[in-house]
């Protein structure tokens, strides 16, 4: 009860204020900060969008004031929008929305190296001082699921990087992130480490042992990509604010930054937003895509980190994932609704297949059916409500069904042990409650689950007996089912949850793959 | 200072199950979870936690938000449109929640 009278007394307080200050005044200074404190990590330091629409004097024109402050005051229900209610003053809600309809958007803030090395902060001077060992009870450390809480608002005390035991469902370490976590990545050649990146571009290196972060740095101002080498030496970050990426080592110390610009394939020299930045077990290299140039780089990660530029792969790339012992590197792009096969020791494009309604393959799968290797695509659009799974052959790169789904899908998993490769159904209506099975052999839907919030993000534990899915937006636990019945085992608590990351996936490498011989 | 956009909503979703604690769910998972959360609150929100709580507390709540003899300019306007039923529903989910 204590909690309860607490916060109603901070919800009169806010209440109060709502009256008291209405009519105060704000200079721009000041609101350009409140954006930033409270809706760029979202919307773009730059107010053109990021996880969430732009909102500029150009994509608010003309809408309605008062529609506008009730929408920022009430969040929009079933997404990510949250209600500013009583967390914003009335004054300052009214303010945003003027300072809002009147901004254009910003080009392109600097965040230099210099910025860079300014923001670096160490937790733990003396690394030598961490545990030699889990400080707490798991088998293998490859049973370590992360989870992506994002926190109602994007940042505070929800926003949480969440470690969980997926053998007893229990969580056994908590970072805070200030902002919200997007991407959680393990180091393949050391299991005590892992890197969180947030919505913010900040990098925490987590000590998987004593479940403490030991470094930060941030390298942007938005974006959540981000790679770990083969070898656990080198880091590779890029953002959408500014266009740039950059190659860290594993002390988060900045060595190279790289901008982001190139001809698009209508000939246009653009500068871009970065894409997925992936590593592979097959070099010592990192990809990266340039999401609106659509080239995709390969560094080598050697003296001076020289680049292979391969150009005209696609019209807005975005995720992609390996297959072939990380030879084949499968990049997803939004507009012409292909993904293209790209061999990295070659270095040239293999083959596009034809995907779904607008491809986001999330961290994609692959599973060996009788003989063959199937990698399975979701898509993100709903064109006509064309809803598909995309499955291809990739040893002979070919297109081999398009699934009929129940809405749009953002991300797949699967796992050799497990027999179904489940989907999360994203479209905004009931619908995105729910994941669906789909049949690895008959390659059919088989149930739809649901599960409850936002469904998605579905990743199974390093054993394969487990699913795990996140019931985010206004939902607030993690469930988990039985992989065989498809029976709910357990929920977990936390603000939010969005992307799960098993530690698993650096044995398997692609989500599906057998652990045993890597493939 | 009407908030329209809530009553709208509200008045899209309103469905009619029988089964009482679905109902209550999948009106409180859409529009009430929103800022109470299903089992808990934002920790940064200024929204009080309905999980777990006395069902007829949250019903007599609800009652007075509707009939406005306790004034919350979101939640006269969230109650507003919730029958009964509606209310009966709810409670009863939230209630069990823990
Ligand atoms: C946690 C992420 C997040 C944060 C933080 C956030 N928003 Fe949003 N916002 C969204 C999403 C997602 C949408 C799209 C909602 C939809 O599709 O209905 C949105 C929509 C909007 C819209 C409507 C845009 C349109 O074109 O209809 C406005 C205006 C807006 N937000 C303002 C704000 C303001 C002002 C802040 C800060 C005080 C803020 N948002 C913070 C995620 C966020
Ligand atoms: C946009 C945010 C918002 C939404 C959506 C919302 N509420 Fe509320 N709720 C509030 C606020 C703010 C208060 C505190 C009002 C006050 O001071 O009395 C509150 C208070 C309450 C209380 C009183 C709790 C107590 O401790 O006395 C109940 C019960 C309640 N809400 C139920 C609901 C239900 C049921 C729904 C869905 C139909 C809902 N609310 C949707 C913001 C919201």
């Amino acid at each position: 009860m204590k909690k309860i009278i607490k916060v109603n007394q901070t919800l009169m307080a806010g209440v109060a204020s709502l009256f008291l200050l209405a009519g105060t005044v704000q200079a721009k200074s000041d609101m350009h900060q409140l954006y930033e404190d409270n809706c760029a990590s979202c919307h773009g330091s730059d107010h053109g969008g990021y996880i969430a629409p732009a909102i500029n004097s150009e994509t608010l024109k003309g809408r309605s004031p008062t529609a506008l402050r009730s929408l920022i005051m009430t969040g929009s229900f079933e997404t990510l929008m949250p209600p500013f209610y009583g967390r914003l003053k009335d004054a300052d809600i009214r303010a945003m929305v003027k300072y809002l309809q009147s901004t254009p958007k910003q080009n392109n803030p600097p965040w230099t190296i210099k910025d860079m090395k300014k923001s670096l902060k160490i937790y733990v001077k003396d690394e030598s001082t961490l545990p030699s060992k889990p400080i707490y009870q798991i088998d293998s450390m490859d049973d370590l699921i992360g989870v992506a809480a994002r926190g109602k608002y994007g940042r505070g005390n929800g926003s949480k990087a969440i470690f969980i035991n997926s053998k007893t469902h229990k969580i056994v370490g908590e970072i805070d992130t200030g902002t919200a976590a997007h991407i959680i990545d393990f180091d393949p050649a050391n299991s005590r480490w892992a890197y969180v990146k947030t919505d913010t571009a900040e990098i925490y290196k987590v000590d998987l042992f004593s479940m403490k972060a030991v470094r930060s740095i941030k390298t942007g101002y938005n974006g959540p990509a981000l790679g770990v080498s083969r070898d656990g030496k080198y880091l590779m970050a890029g953002s959408f604010v500014p266009h740039n990426a950059v190659i860290l080592n594993s002390d988060l110390e900045p060595l190279k930054l790289i901008e982001l610009e190139g001809v698009d394939p209508d000939g246009k020299m653009v500068s871009s937003d970065s894409g997925m930045i992936i590593g592979t077990p097959f070099a010592d290299i990192f990809a990266i895509a340039l999401e609106n140039a659509g080239q995709v780089w390969v560094v080598d990660l050697k003296d001076g980190f020289p680049i292979t530029k391969i150009k005209n792969v696609g019209r807005h790339l975005h995720d992609a994932f390996l297959t072939h012992k990380g030879r084949k590197l499968m990049v997803a792009s939004y507009d012409d609704s292909i993904v293209i096969a790209i061999d990295l020791k070659t270095r040239k494009i293999i083959k596009k297949l034809k995907a779904g309604c607008v491809p986001h393959v999330g961290g994609g799968a692959a599973v060996k059916v009788n003989g063959r290797t199937l990698g399975f695509g979701t898509n993100f659009g709903t064109c006509n409500n064309n809803t598909v799974v995309s499955v291809w052959d990739l040893d002979k790169m070919e297109v081999v069904k398009q699934i009929p789904v129940s809405g749009g899908t953002e991300s797949p998993a699967a796992h050799a042990n497990a027999p179904y490769v489940a989907v999360d159904i994203i479209t905004k209506d009931r619908r995105a409650r729910t994941i669906q099975l789909i049949d690895k052999k008959s390659l059919k839907v088989v149930k739809t689950l649901d599960v409850g919030g936002h469904a998605y993000f579905p990743e199974y534990s390093a054993d394969g007996k487990f699913l795990y899915v996140s019931a985010g937006y206004a939902g607030d636990e993690v469930v988990v089912f039985d992989s065989f019945s498809l029976k709910k085992v357990a929920s977990i608590q936390m603000e939010s949850p969005a992307g799960i990351f098993s530690r698993g996936r650096v044995k398997y490498m692609t989500r599906g793959l057998s652990p045993d011989e890597m493939e | 200072m009407k908030l329209l956009f809530i009553s709208v909503f509200l008045l899209s979703i309103s469905s009619v199950q029988a089964a009482s604690i679905y109902a209550g769910k999948s009106k409180a998972a859409v529009v009430c979870s929103q800022c109470h959360g299903v089992r808990t609150t934002s920790a940064e929100a200024p929204f009080p936690p309905l999980a777990g709580r006395d069902k007829e507390y949250l019903k007599m709540a609800l009652r007075q938000y509707r009939d406005k003899t306790r004034l919350s300019e979101i939640m006269n306007n969230i109650a507003g449109s919730l029958t009964d039923k509606d209310i009966n529903n709810i409670a009863n989910y939230y209630s069990r929640q823990k």
